[in-house]
């Protein structure tokens, strides 16, 4: 694997873009606010367009042409603004590089990763630190030819810099005294060379590489051994500067007299499968990913944090509102919404409320597993996903119904987007991730100890009336959701403007009828008998679909109803969802027809 | 009330319109049709510039035409901080006239370039690009030992100045003219500065960068 610096450390400032190249291919190079530097191809899934033209915002790099964003270190897709109805179950990635810091650069390679390098190879003269980087120098010649010319180059050692001879001078007859120096080539390879300066005792060494930006464009990147004598350092780079420049008018002069050769044509592979389809159907709830339990924390009385790291490969990319399943050891499957925030990618953190009386998932995960131990999840789905277009932000939030509205604030916190999070619990050491919450700081009102009736009167106070494109989220106990959706609609909110995520379906599930249910792709007629659901039955008949919770909360098993009757017994599905009668959730929903036709 | 002769797609009417925000002056934008109209060759229009050029200032009457020489204007008028176009020091006002000449130089070449490639302008598209780079080549080197120095603008003073504002449009639109800024990081960096200065307005092809640190 062959690396090449693309740019210096320095180059990559607060929040903004960098365009790299290597041997033709476009990049884009960017530092997120944890310091992770990206290096991607320098192009938009969508249209193509230049990620180099896009925002920053330090967690996520967004297109500037219809405005995707892609996350910090995965590239993952997290939103695309004028689907966010189809942000679930993507996975769509940009494509990524290797990328590493040595030396005061960053590198890159356009060759596939191999496990076995992590970064450029090691020059042992610079491993000492107290390194300077010199300013990069373009030249618009091959980069061979560059780089013959740079066994030529002569300079001095740093403690002989001194400045040009001054005015007074006879600065007619200046010239670099280049002849006289005493240089002497250490080592030299292909693109790289290493250069001795003596003057006495006075001794400097410099690190040369050519960046080969494309058959006929080069950078030439110096780092010098050591930092240069006090008060003399810009004089130095100023030395280099003006030394290399000289040399770049040689080259590019005698460049010119022939023939320009051909750009290098690169292909822009497509995307994997993998990467930019749809997830691949299977049978059944599927748990591709194998994550670690690297921390189990309290994070409230009665809930416990998990944070989960990842065992080989790095993490899916996820986006605010997010769940995963997390296979248990006693069998269960259950979900949890992701708290992370935007960018968030080295593990995935969950929040998980004992409930003593349910079926069992929440007592395993805080009296069985334990710190170390191995979990089956599956990738991030989401089906409670967040607008960014809209001009008020309301979320509400009952107990641990805050985990999605926190990966929420914060994605909304560092798009600078302004937003209201009201939390609902019983007293303040029922409140999750309390530190995470004070750290949204103003943006959150706690409401402690209410009853259901006063928490109805505040949650109306708080709504008011709609407002244009305004958007409101909530998650939490059923009673709640329901209060909350009733008083909306009372409001004059519009059902598209009131979204809301059940973590357990409280209706009382009927499946005593039977009914048929046929196929219309599939050309195949199954009949569902009670206690059996249409779920079910197509995976009797191997017929793939997706399901996550199936309980009628998360909407993963959506399917399409082109005739007959349904009998709703989610909790996903809006009101005016349910009366198009158009769709239905296979894991709960039945026929109130004899017969139902799907579009599967 | 000011009035700004103006052209939306203009670079050079952009410097004005950029320092009257920053300085967040009322002002009235008369429309010249400057294509296809060409209305800044009108009878009516060389009555008030007979060099037909945009943009003119109407300050009350006072008009005063030319790109630099408004922003000239426009400092020593309506900022009273002075540091816009530090007249009361000798050297920094100097470095001040260096780069605003400099600009002269980019208007005619980089801007020129995107006249011929937007507004089919006849010039020698080589010979304006190629000029268009030996400047870039220049700034950027120069805003690299700025940055090296502690300073992050033309002139060397933690204040920009209007010699910043003459240069960013003729810089960040020139790759409508197929002038690419790759090779100039320096001076990529410096547009971002440029764009996080309190006032800042954009225009056609140009946004606004991701927010200063905290």
């Amino acid at each position: 694997m062959t690396w090449h610096p693309v740019a210096s450390s320095a180059d990559l400032t607060y929040r903004t873009t960098y365009h790299a190249q290597i041997l033709g291919r476009e990049l884009v190079a960017w530092r997120a606010d944890d310091d992770a530097v990206n290096l991607w191809e320098n192009r938009c899934l969508h249209r193509g367009s230049r990620l180099t033209l896009g925002i920053n915002d330090g967690a996520e790099l967004m297109c500037r042409y219809h405005g995707w964003r892609y996350a910090n270190r995965t590239a993952s897709c997290t939103y695309i603004p004028a689907h966010p109805a189809d942000a679930p179950a993507r996975s769509v990635c940009n494509r990524t590089y290797p990328v590493a810091e040595r030396y005061g650069l960053v590198w890159g390679s356009v060759e596939p990763q191999d496990s076995g390098q992590a970064g450029p190879p090691a020059v042992d003269l610079l491993e000492a630190g107290a390194l300077t980087p010199l300013r990069p120098i373009v030249v618009n010649a091959p980069p061979s030819k560059v780089a013959d010319a740079l066994a030529g180059y002569r300079f001095q050692p740093s403690a002989a810099v001194t400045q040009r001879p001054a005015a007074e001078a006879d600065w007619r007859s200046y010239r670099s005294p280049e002849g006289g120096w005493d240089v002497a080539t250490v080592e030299r390879d292909d693109l790289r060379i290493i250069l001795r300066a003596t003057d006495g005792d006075d001794e400097t060494h410099v690190v040369l590489w050519v960046q080969p930006v494309d058959a006929h464009r080069s950078v030439i990147r110096g780092v010098l051994d050591a930092r240069p004598p006090d008060g003399s350092r810009l004089a130095v780079l100023r030395h280099h500067n003006h030394l290399l420049s000289r040399l770049r008018d040689r080259v590019e002069d005698q460049a010119a007299l022939e023939p320009m050769p051909e750009p290098i044509q690169v292909e822009i592979a497509p995307v994997s499968v993998e990467l930019s389809g749809m997830p691949e159907l299977g049978a059944g709830r599927r748990a591709p990913l194998r994550v670690r339990v690297a921390r189990k924390w309290s994070v409230a009385a009665d809930v416990a944090g998990f944070e989960l790291e990842s065992i080989d490969s790095p993490l899916p990319g996820f986006q605010a509102g997010a769940h995963i399943d997390v296979h248990l050891p006693n069998g269960l499957v259950r979900q949890y919404s992701l708290t992370n925030g935007p960018g968030e990618s080295g593990c995935y953190r969950i929040g998980v409320k004992l409930e003593p009386e349910s079926g069992g998932g929440s007592v395993c995960l805080h009296e069985t597993v334990r710190e170390g131990d191995v979990l089956a999840i599956s990738e991030p789905r989401n089906n409670f996903t967040l607008s960014r277009a809209s001009e008020r932000t309301v979320l509400l939030a009952g107990g641990i119904g805050i985990t999605p509205l926190l990966s929420m604030a914060q994605t909304l916190r560092q798009s600078g987007l302004a937003f209201e999070m009201h939390v609902f619990v019983r007293d303040r050491r029922f409140l999750p991730f309390d530190e995470l919450v004070s750290s949204l700081g103003d943006a959150v009102v706690e409401h402690l100890g209410l009853s259901p009736q006063q928490t109805a009167t505040e949650i109306e106070r708080i709504l008011g009336e709609h407002t244009l494109s305004a958007q409101m989220y909530v998650c939490g106990p059923a009673p709640m959701i329901e209060a909350t959706t009733r008083i909306a609609d009372e409001l004059g909110w519009p059902e598209e403007s009131v979204h809301f995520e059940y973590f357990a379906n409280p209706t009382e599930i009927d499946d005593s009828t039977a009914f048929d249910v046929a196929l219309a792709r599939s050309g195949l007629t199954l009949r569902v008998e009670p206690a059996q659901t249409v779920l079910e039955a197509l995976r009797a008949h191997d017929i793939d679909m997706p399901s996550s919770c199936e309980q009628g909360a998360c909407g993963t098993c959506l399917a399409s109803v082109l005739e007959g009757d349904i009998l709703h017994q989610d909790v996903y599905l809006s009101r005016s969802e349910r009366a198009a009668g158009d769709r239905m959730l296979t894991c709960v929903s039945r026929a109130t027809s004899d017969r139902l036709v799907l579009d599967l | 009330m000011i009035k700004l002769y103006n052209y939306e797609l203009s670079a050079n009417c952009y410097k004005q319109r950029l320092f009257l925000s920053i300085l967040g002056l009322d002002y009235e934008a008369i429309t010249i049709e400057f294509f296809p109209g060409m209305e800044h060759k009108s009878e009516a229009f060389l009555e008030i510039n007979p060099l037909g050029h945009i943009p003119v200032l109407d300050d009350d009457g006072f008009m005063v035409r030319d790109a630099h020489a408004i922003l000239i204007y426009l400092a020593a008028r309506y900022d009273p901080s002075g540091r816009w176009y530090p007249t009361s020091d000798p050297e920094l006002l100097a470095k001040t006239a260096q780069w605003l000449l400099f600009c002269e130089g980019t208007t005619s070449t980089a801007s020129a370039a995107r006249l011929h490639d937007s507004l089919h302008y006849d010039f020698d598209i080589d010979a304006v690009r190629a000029g268009a780079h030996r400047l870039f080549r220049v700034a950027d080197e120069h805003l690299w030992f700025a940055e090296q120095e502690g300073y992050d603008w033309l002139v060397p003073t933690d204040h920009p100045t209007i010699a910043d504002l003459a240069l960013f449009p003729d810089v960040i639109l020139s790759e409508e003219g197929g002038v690419s800024r790759q090779d100039y990081p320096a001076l990529h960096r410096w547009t971002d500065r440029v764009k996080r200065i309190d006032g800042f307005t954009p225009m056609p092809g140009v946004f606004f960068a991701a927010p200063a640190q905290a």
